[in-house]
């Protein structure tokens, strides 16, 4: 991959090309890790409920007004997950749970990669002080309990969505910015970096299309890794009744099925799905990253 | 670490660079002569500042959770003026912030911090009092899932692709996937609530019936221990798993391995003389990392199962919020983790032969 | 280790990594194995070291300080009750006032001195006679040092001066007269051992074991957020306990303490404030087990801003300028179904709320008339705000006439789930009438409560025997005299007609009579709107028939037994008899044995036989 060599003949559609043939192959070989690709069916099976729970269940499946069964209702056919404790559709709640629990991992997994990435790209470009001082903060936060911090920034902040997101996309970081940094330097280091800069391409031309596109690769194995433990910590941090009580999220699910007492009653029917619901897609964006790392990096060809 | 909001490292291939910050070890990894002792000097005068950083952090963050102190000590009580002025000056609330820090951090040095808001009592005595819970818990839940995970990652890694291998490295994602907390749930529900003709095995929760002695004493903390260290081992075996199994790969591409089979070693003599040792590097890693994360990441483990421990303890200090226990105990997470990690780092060239002395 | 062989193929894990696997799996087993039959089945009350019988009770609360100058929470006060006598005590029965250390007492005719006789049979656990002297020292330390006025400063605010005359008598002299001196909730403690204290605001009275006390019970061993330890006082006055050993044990989770309970670990659970009902359901099947669904003490209520402010006339806060109109407060309440909230939230727990004082407590218990109630009437809700002037405009939603719409924010504790669940139907309820409703759940709400910086919020108080308390907290006078400080007040309510009546009712020492007014107060209370009682939840509690066999609840019928007004449960509390059940207990624990061995050697088959399939592989 040498950009830099042609800049005559229509580079625009030739890059497009090349990214089409890459993703091909990429996908070519994706295809060949079976774990990844149960990884992802999980995953689409689940963003296909979410999308399509306003029509399977409604928004009417929050409501406490009208639910259709008694208090902790036990499973029937009627309500075959059985009902929570106002007498709602536990079924239809946790359907409706994958909504923000995969929102809000989405939002902070993104959160946390862009950080990562503009910290890490930024600090391989320009080496001296800024890369110094940069480095120090990220190695400060790697340092910092990730939960406890999590906690204590939910705690300081309202309680919403926006908190949890912020609060996971802030604290999760650190690990990105490293191996984004690490990858940068590597590329800055191959010749046509300095070909481009002897070219007279600025700091915004090499980092952003240089540079990026081949942290891309890693950015997206990141990014469905990291989202598989948002996912998890969005669910943590409800269960500490730290998210919205007032939105209906899996963790929240398991909060609420705990204050009610579920547990010592052995109610066991309110606190297994929706931990299982968390556990599965937060297995299948793991699979799915395995899958594209092992993928983007052959070496590793043998962790299937 | 734990599974809940940490890096995901579970990745095969990311496991290793979760490890301490690459600059020390890599940095000196090229010149074979850098001295030892300076070193050190360099990572313990880095760990300090690292320390100090942590302090202030510690500081200022909590200084911005709404709610007063004071107002929350005094509850809804009738209180005056005068009565609240004399409570600000007790805990020196009515200093100006920068004071109050300057005062915080010369009190830290002498190991003092603060007296607890809420139990009236030395921050310190609390700590201490909570310390031995959190590490009986975390340290009998580390030496199990370390042991485990290198087991089973020697073994993954030595037959790697095989229906052993396959099992053990899916149960372990699967293991990993779980929230701790609802694994502690089921747990209590199956084994200790007792479900259906399940009776209940294990107690619910705490350290401690009480009233034991002797013998009788540590049969019942062991008793109690079972149901959160199973939680812990579980969900987080499965990382020193997959990065032992991984190095190991790594390890096992090696061109020295097949010269040494090539002499005619026995298999388990190349694996236990080359392979594994030089594999375990990023696993030692992993250990130290662990090490300090366990004692913060125990939280979930330890509110389920109600353990008197350093986590519920920094709960119930933030719902206060009790400032001084709240900023101690911080310290102390972070702290641990600091320690642990200058630990690998001093640790990492006396293992690595290709790193210098 | 035997173990190790039956892997077979052991040459090929690093000997040291396998060791260590199996010291740890050999380390679960006997935890698992080793301990499980110990614990086995419901024991009986458990048998101390000298075979006396142990009455655990299982709470959710710390401890907050041992020390009575300080202790303001409820475990902790309770424990002072079990360990000091108080002047007074209430009778199981009906709440009425009986002696306590004083045996008889009498006001002066110009209602401002009381004279108590106490009683000479009352000795300190050193030895020492406890005395009038004793009870004088207490009020005047109370009275002269801060410290020591931190948790019950109120009661002896309106002192002006106590002395003990003789060991037997205890002279009270009033700035103003005050019906509440028949009610002084203050654990009086020995002198001999308090006055060597320095600073009462930092002694806790947690260090010294056995603390010198004189109540039934006697402190002996206390440690934080585990358990705390009382022994019998056999020379207590009234009689001594039946139980030898009385140990409070803290559980931080609910559900740990009820199935702590279902095993026999503790004979009684109390919950925090009650068992879920969920909990309550399981455990009511249970053999052995009575689950007490009493009345409770508690209001459980919807308080709305009255436009907080100080005593000094500041506003304070930012309460929504809507609710100082009277018709929407009562629109709101209107708008709640309290029935929908006793069955669904509290499922049959709880009684629907009328006047501010609980049944509990018939003497001062009020309901409103016909005319007055405000009964569920979502259509009539709907009325009175359009005649307030919030119509509904074309989004459905009710603005005011200026043009701001009916936008609340609820303060909730998100520690108790009844405010979240309820907090879901207001929303729901309110929404139906075009009015937007934020939930703000904190752990402490104490912030933005003690500010004024809220529209509702969830409130409920525990109501004494003696009303005062409750009632004074909706005066002017508890009102903070600046913003900047903290008063007494509840929710800021300050009306003139209440306050004349509450003055009333202190000076008041007919007991009928100030029935009355207090009764006329919560009528005036219920119309004006800002204190709306929703319910009165039951105090749901469980114990173990065979463990204890009687307790006295109180009242008397159908009562609570875990937070009483005196020591009479766990005074009271009978034994069973030993000898039943035995059989039952250890076949059981066989049963438990043999499953938690069969679980074990399952495990540690399929183990072995992955291994040796692995292993098998790999020979190829």
């Amino acid at each position: 991959m040498t950009t830099g060599k042609w800049p005559a003949a229509r580079p625009r559609a030739m890059a497009w090309q090349r990214r089409r043939a890459s993703a091909a192959r990429f996908w070519r070989r994706y295809r060949t890790h079976r774990a990844g690709v149960l990884g992802l069916a999980t995953l689409a099976l689940f963003v296909l409920l979410a999308l399509a729970a306003p029509l399977l269940v409604g928004s009417g499946v929050a409501d406490v007004t009208d639910a259709p069964g008694s208090p902790l209702e036990r499973p029937s056919g009627e309500l075959p997950f059985g009902a929570d404790r106002f007498g709602r559709n536990l079924l239809g709640l946790v359907i409706w749970g994958a909504r923000v629990s995969l929102l809000v991992g989405l939002f902070a997994a993104v959160l946390s990669v862009a950080i990562g990435t503009v910290i890490g790209v930024t600090a391989g470009h320009f080496r001296g002080w800024y890369a110094t001082v940069v480095m120090r903060i990220t190695d400060w936060f790697l340092v910092m309990p990730t939960l406890v911090l999590a906690i204590a920034l939910a705690t300081v902040m309202s309680r919403s969505l926006l908190t949890v997101v912020v609060a996971i996309g802030v604290t999760t970081w650190p690990t990105t910015a490293r191996l984004v940094r690490a990858q940068t330097l590597a590329v800055e280091s191959r010749p046509y970096i300095e070909r481009a800069r002897a070219l007279g391409g600025g700091h915004w031309h090499i980092m952003s299309r240089h540079v990026l596109p081949h942290v891309m690769p890693l950015v997206l194995a990141q990014t469905t890794l990291i989202i598989s433990s948002a996912i998890l910590a969005e669910a943590t941090l409800a269960f500490l009744g730290l998210g919205d009580p007032t939105v209906v999220s899996w963790g929240g699910l398991l909060q609420d099925a705990r204050e009610a007492g579920a547990v010592s009653a052995g109610h066991w029917w309110y606190l297994v799905p929706p931990g299982i619901a968390i556990a599965l897609v937060a297995l299948a964006f793991t699979l799915c990253g395995r899958a594209v790392e092992s993928v983007l990096n052959p070496r590793l060809g043998v962790s299937r | 670490m734990t599974s809940d909001a940490t890096s995901a490292s579970v990745g095969g291939g990311t496991g290793a660079t979760d490890g301490p910050p690459k600059d020390g070890p890599s940095a000196t990894g090229g010149r074979v002569t850098t001295a030892y002792p300076r070193y050190v000097a360099g990572r313990v005068a880095g760990a300090a500042v690292s320390l100090l950083a942590v302090l202030v952090t510690s500081f200022f963050l909590f200084r911005l959770i709404p709610g007063d102190p004071v107002k929350f000590m005094t509850g809804g009580r009738q209180v005056s003026a005068e009565q609240l002025a004399a409570y600000r000056e007790q805990f020196g609330l009515d200093l100006p912030l920068w004071q109050q820090f300057a005062d915080y951090c010369g009190k830290a040095l002498t190991g003092d911090l603060g007296t607890s808001y809420q139990f009236n009592a030395p921050v310190v005595d609390k700590i201490t009092e909570a310390l031995p819970n959190t590490l009986l818990l975390t340290g009998t839940a580390f030496v199990l899932y370390t042991a485990l995970g290198i087991a089973l990652g020697t073994r993954s890694a030595w037959r790697h692709g095989r229906l052993g291998d396959r099992f053990h490295t899916g149960l372990a994602l699967v293991l990993y996937s779980l929230p701790s907390f609802w694994l502690g749930l089921l747990l209590i529900v199956t084994l200790s609530v007792g479900i259906g003709p399940l009776p209940g095995l294990f107690p619910t929760g705490g350290m401690e019936s009480g009233g034991e002695e002797g013998f009788a004493y540590v049969v019942d903390v062991a008793h109690h221990l079972v149901l959160p260290v199973v939680t812990l081992v579980a969900v987080e075996y499965g990382q020193t798993l997959l990065v032992t199994r991984s190095a190991l790969l790594d390890e096992m591409g090696g061109d020295y391995l097949t010269t040494a089979r090539a002499k005619g070693l026995r298999d388990d003599l190349v694996r236990r003389r080359h392979a594994v040792p030089n594999a375990l590097l990023p696993t030692v890693t992993l250990i130290f990392i662990n090490l300090g994360r366990t004692v913060a990441g125990v939280i979930l483990v330890e509110t389920v199962f109600s353990w008197p421990g350093l986590g519920g303890l920094f709960y119930q200090a933030l719902s206060v919020p009790d400032l001084p226990l709240v900023q101690g105990l911080f310290f102390v997470f972070a702290a641990a983790v600091i320690v642990m990690n200058t630990l690998a780092d001093l640790i990492y060239p006396l293992f690595d032969p290709r790193v210098g002395r | 280790m035997e173990t190790n062989d039956q892997y077979g193929g052991h040459h090929r894990t690093p000997g040291r990594a396998r060791l260590v696997l199996a010291a740890g799996a050999a380390a679960l087993v006997l935890g698992a194995g080793l301990a499980t039959p110990l614990d086995p089945a419901p024991r009986q009350a458990r048998a101390a070291d000298d075979g006396g019988k142990v009455l655990t009770v299982a709470v959710a609360q710390s401890v907050d300080s041992l020390s009575p100058f300080l202790a303001v929470r409820l475990l902790s006060t309770s424990i002072h009750r079990l360990t000091y006598e108080y002047l007074t005590n209430y009778d199981p029965e009906d709440n009425h006032v009986v002696p306590g250390l004083a045996t008889a007492w009498e006001s002066s005719p110009d209602k401002l001195t009381w004279t108590y006789t106490i009683r000479s049979d009352s000795t300190w656990s050193d030895g020492e006679r406890a005395t009038a002297e004793d009870a004088a020292w207490t009020f005047n330390t109370m009275m002269s040092d801060p410290g020591a006025a931190t948790a019950n400063g109120s009661y002896v605010a309106n002192f002006e001066k106590v002395t003990a005359p003789s060991p037997t008598k205890l002279v009270i002299e009033l700035k103003k007269p005050q019906a509440t001196m028949t009610a002084l909730d203050v654990p009086i403690v020995p002198e001999h051992v308090w006055e060597k204290v320095d600073d009462y605001s930092e002694f806790n009275n947690d260090k010294d074991f056995p603390v010198v006390g004189n109540g039934p019970f006697v402190l002996t061993d206390y440690k934080a957020d585990s358990h705390v330890r009382l022994k019998a006082n056999k020379d207590f006055w009234r009689g001594a306990p039946r139980f030898d050993e009385l140990v409070f044990r803290y559980y931080k989770d609910q559900d740990a303490a009820v199935s702590a309970l279902r095993k026999g670990e503790v004979s009684f659970v109390a919950g925090s404030p009650s068992l879920t009902p969920a909990q309550a359901d399981s455990l009511q099947g249970e053999k052995n087990i009575r689950v007490n669904d009493a009345p409770g003490r508690r209001f459980y209520a919807l308080a709305t801003n009255p436009g907080a402010r100080a005593k000094n006339g500041e506003k304070m806060g930012d309460g929504h300028p809507s609710l100082l109109d009277r018709r929407v407060r009562n629109a709101l309440f209107m708008a709640v179904d309290r029935k929908t909230i006793i069955d669904k939230v509290f499922q049959g727990h709880a009684v629907e709320g009328a006047g501010y004082i609980p049944p509990r407590f018939p003497q001062y218990f009020w309901e409103p008339s016909a005319g007055q109630e405000l009964a569920y009437d979502p259509a009539e809700a709907a009325r009175l705000l359009d005649e307030a002037g919030y119509r509904k405009n074309a989004d459905g939603k009710r603005v005011g006439e200026d043009g701001v719409p009916l936008d609340y924010r609820v303060l909730c504790h998100a520690t108790d789930p009844n405010d979240k669940a309820v907090g879901q139907y207001l929303e729901e309820w309110w929404g139906d009438l075009g009015i937007k409703t934020t939930l703000t759940c904190l752990d402490n709400v104490t912030d933005p409560w003690l500010a004024g910086e809220y529209d509702l919020a969830f409130d409920g108080w525990s109501v004494n025997p003696d009303p005062d308390f409750v009632l004074s907290i909706h005066t002017c006078g508890a009102l903070p005299a600046t913003p900047e400080e903290t008063g007494a007040t509840d929710n800021f309510i300050c009306d003139r007609t209440y306050d004349t009546l509450y003055a009333r009712q202190l000076a008041e020492y007919d007991a009928g009579e100030r029935a009355d007014i207090v009764k006329q107060m919560e009528s005036r209370l219920y119309d004006l709107g800002y204190m709306n009682v929703m319910a009165y939840p039951n105090a749901v509690e469980a114990y173990r028939t065979d463990q204890i066999e009687s307790i006295t609840t109180m009242p008397a019928k159908a009562g609570n037994i875990y937070g009483q007004d005196g020591y009479w449960s766990w005074w009271s509390a009978v034994p069973a008899d030993s000898g039943d059940a035995g059989g039952g207990s250890s076949s059981t624990g066989v049963v438990v044995g043999i499953v938690a061995g069969v679980v074990v050697l399952v495990g540690l088959g399929a183990f072995a036989a992955v291994r040796r399939r692995a292993t098998a592989e790999d020979r190829e």
